[in-house]
């Protein structure tokens, strides 16, 4: 029955990714996001057949197991884009500080406004970086670990999403700034849809999601208590 | 098709110990830096100082940044845990993460473009 359910669970989330897929490929529409469709779509099956999230965690840590060796592969485009990483090392380095630092901001002045308590206000403080380091930083600030996950994915969602077609509406074309931007505000989700775009795009989001882990890392202690009462 | 098969597997594995050969250096040194991250930029350093050639990966990175996408379903399906937090101040939430991620969009976007056309004119 377990091994029943896994396989169908395999099956089915297999299934969802290959037509959501095909889905964005043929449109080329944002709001097609693979990612979110078929997240849509599995959990709306959980909850109609009345299966539990627990029933679904075998097959999702075997799903994602590659998901460490995937990320360590985004330095083959970046070794390709090398040349371009060099030309433009500080553009590159100031626009994801500029970047980290406006969206930590931004959620915490708007968590403010909403009323949202210091706890929650710190659970989103580090929202933008790659899950792992995002849950120690909420750890360090005194933050919720496992509320920072679930901002951690649903801003990769988002920022996936809504990003390339606010940055279409901005005119922002060059696949440097595209990927760099993607990968700052949504790390890997970011990086998947860079990597749909083009290659360039794809390398900058794996860079971008590298630079922001750090920089975040290092100053969300000192600069996520400003925005604090 | 078979041969690229196993060229992929094998070379998934040589990709798995740089991956886990990142998170063992992460914790021997105390970096505050996620191990996959850390594996990303060790096998960078790999590519460039030409230990590895880049062909010794070639197939199996194309084929997982092909489905990069992929690897974050499963993890997404996760946010079905909070469900009672959703609906008490989701619109909250959903409003906040929207705009935040948008204003460090458009702030990188906008002005690595805008950089870079200072560079080359």
């Amino acid at each position: 029955m377990k091994l029943l359910l896994f396989t169908l669970f395999v099956l089915l989330t297999l299934g969802t990714y290959l037509a959501t897929r095909w889905l964005f490929l043929t449109y080329r529409n944002p709001l097609l996001n693979p990612v979110f469709l078929s997240t849509v779509a599995i959990i709306a099956l959980l909850q109609a057949t009345g299966l539990t999230l627990e029933d679904y965690r075998p097959a999702k840590d075997a799903m994602t197991f590659l998901l460490g060796p995937a990320t360590v592969a985004l330095a083959l485009p970046l070794y390709h884009n090398r040349q371009v990483l060099k030309k433009y090392a500080l553009p590159v380095l100031s626009g994801v500080a500029a970047g980290s630092l406006t969206t930590m901001a931004a959620a915490l002045v708007g968590g403010r406004l909403l009323h949202l308590d210091d706890g929650v206000l710190l659970s989103l403080g580090p929202k933008s970086v790659t899950v792992p380091i995002a849950v120690e930083i909420s750890r360090l600030t005194g933050g919720d670990a496992s509320l920072t996950a679930a901002f951690v994915v649903a801003t990769g969602m988002i920022g996936s999403i809504a990003g390339p077609l606010l940055l279409t509406l901005c005119r922002v074309q060059s696949p440097v700034a595209r990927g760099l931007a993607l990968g700052t505000v949504s790390h890997g989700q970011g990086t998947a849809v860079a990597l749909l775009e083009n290659e360039t795009a794809g390398a900058m989001g794996g860079v971008a999601m590298a630079i922001a882990a750090v920089f975040t890392a290092l100053v969300a202690p000192y600069y996520l208590p400003l925005f604090l009462r | 098709m078979a041969t690229n098969l196993i060229k992929i597997t094998w070379q998934t594995v040589l990709l798995w110990l740089v991956f886990r050969l990142g998170g063992y250096l992460v914790g021997a040194l105390h970096l505050s830096l996620p191990g996959n991250v850390a594996g990303m930029l060790l096998m960078f350093a790999l590519l460039t100082s030409g230990l590895v050639k880049p062909a010794l990966i070639e197939a199996a990175s194309g084929f997982l940044l092909k489905h990069f996408a992929f690897f974050f379903i499963p993890i997404s399906v996760g946010l079905m845990s909070f469900g009672p937090l959703v609906r008490q101040s989701g619109l909250a939430l959903l409003a906040i993460l929207l705009v935040s991620a948008l204003a460090g969009a458009a702030v990188t976007g906008v002005s690595v473009q805008m950089l870079q056309r200072r560079r080359e004119p």
